[in-house]
């Protein structure tokens, strides 16, 4: 009983949206459990962010520093992605437990742990080589980001010519979504052919899936008939996004 | 006692396949894991764009944890097919290894469940990741 006065009682930590909790390659001493908000877990490869999840409330980060062992550091960087409240567990209060559990449950923690390790490894690898083969000279780098990470979806949307009154809205379906442009389709009787050619910029609001709205202003970069008479469809990227919205897009992205 | 024989201690059942035969559907309904005793199998999970091979099993390897935890709803996260010849796997006495599980205290089951669905969320993202860069 002496021992357990020594093991450090759990304490609860709070982080501000953007507050680093741990980094990659930093030696830890403690695990997280998340009591409130959402963290993201990256690896970094270059000067790239690799987004290996996001977890919330009841998950827990920093766990695979604990199996690992005391010498190794930690395998991913950990950020607050809203202000977030986070219990923390001292390696201290679990090691002697861990090291007395049944062998079976430590072969099993053991062989997912190498598991995870190897497909965190993999997403790494094939995040740097999308990057180097499909954007080898960085040139448009919003178009090829559009490429990487478009994500079907058919949300009806309503839009205006950024040139017409704000009420002027029609509407329309977004067919893909990514965190750079989105792939819409109108009917081409709406209103005057002159919108739709490429440098028109849109005004489109939308209601994701996760029940968020968003609103983003796009540029046209190509018009196309899409084999449905009477559609166009416009392939669009974002211009002048804030951070909120691009955040809330990754959220969705990643979801 | 070597790893071998210490899940040798949990195997309540064996089961033979034959080369391409599938020992978890992915989808269905399962909450027992397996020990591969011979043999090799592959993991493979269902993408937009085809079927994706997450990587090959050993003698030795636990799998089934996915259902094991039940972090999935229960169902199974991907399939586990026989490769290059039969394949013998033991199936887990799921009483015994739960009753392991529960013995636990709170922090460090929901530590090895973590490490699961950490585990599941990766490999989500590969098949995403595999299917957007096709």
């Amino acid at each position: 009983m002496a021992n357990k006065k020594k093991i450090p009682p759990i304490k609860t930590l709070r982080y501000k949206k953007g507050d680093l909790i741990f980094k990659e390659g930093d030696y830890g001493i403690s695990m997280y459990k998340i009591v409130m908000g959402k963290v993201h877990i990256f690896k970094e490869s270059g000067d790239r962010e690799v987004s290996l999840a996001i977890l919330g409330p009841g998950e827990i980060i920093g766990e695979m520093t604990f199996l690992s062992g005391p010498n190794v550091p930690r395998s991913a960087s950990a950020k607050a992605l809203e202000d977030s409240n986070l219990e923390v567990w001292h390696f201290s209060r679990l090691r002697k437990e861990y090291e007395e559990m049944p062998p079976i449950l430590k072969v099993m923690a053991t062989q997912t742990l190498e598991r995870l390790i190897r497909t965190n490894n993999i997403l790494v690898n094939l995040d740097v080589k999308r990057s180097k083969t499909e954007n080898p000279e960085n040139t448009d780098l919003r178009a090829s980001q559009r490429r990487f990470y478009r994500k079907k979806v058919d949300l009806e949307c309503i839009y205006r010519s950024t040139k017409s009154r704000p009420n002027a809205c029609l509407k329309g379906r977004i067919k893909d979504i990514s965190l750079n442009g989105m792939g819409l389709e109108v009917s081409a009787k709406n209103g005057c052919h002159s919108f739709y050619k490429p440098g028109e910029a849109f005004v489109i609001n939308t209601v994701l899936p996760n029940g968020r709205n968003l609103e983003v202003t796009a540029t046209v970069k190509s018009v196309g008939e899409n084999g449905t008479p009477g559609r166009l469809s416009m392939g669009m990227c974002f211009t002048d996004t804030p951070v909120w919205v691009k955040e809330r897009l990754g959220f969705f992205m990643m979801s | 006692m070597n790893d071998n024989q210490l899940l040798w201690a949990y195997v309540a059942r064996e089961e033979d396949y034959p080369e391409d035969a599938t020992i978890i559907k992915e989808g269905s309904w399962g909450d027992w894991a397996y020990v591969l005793l011979e043999g090799r199998a592959k993991v493979t999970k269902k993408t937009r764009d085809g079927t994706l091979t997450l990587g090959t099993l050993e003698a030795g390897a636990v799998f089934g944890e996915v259902g094991f935890f039940e972090v999935n709803g229960g169902t199974r996260s991907a399939s586990v097919i026989a490769s290059n010849g039969p394949v013998r796997v033991g199936v887990l006495d799921s009483h015994l290894l739960r009753k392991d599980y529960e013995a636990l205290s709170l922090e460090l089951k929901e530590l090895l469940k973590a490490l699961v669905v950490r585990l599941k969320k990766s490999t989500e993202r590969l098949c995403f990741f595999n299917q957007t860069s096709n």
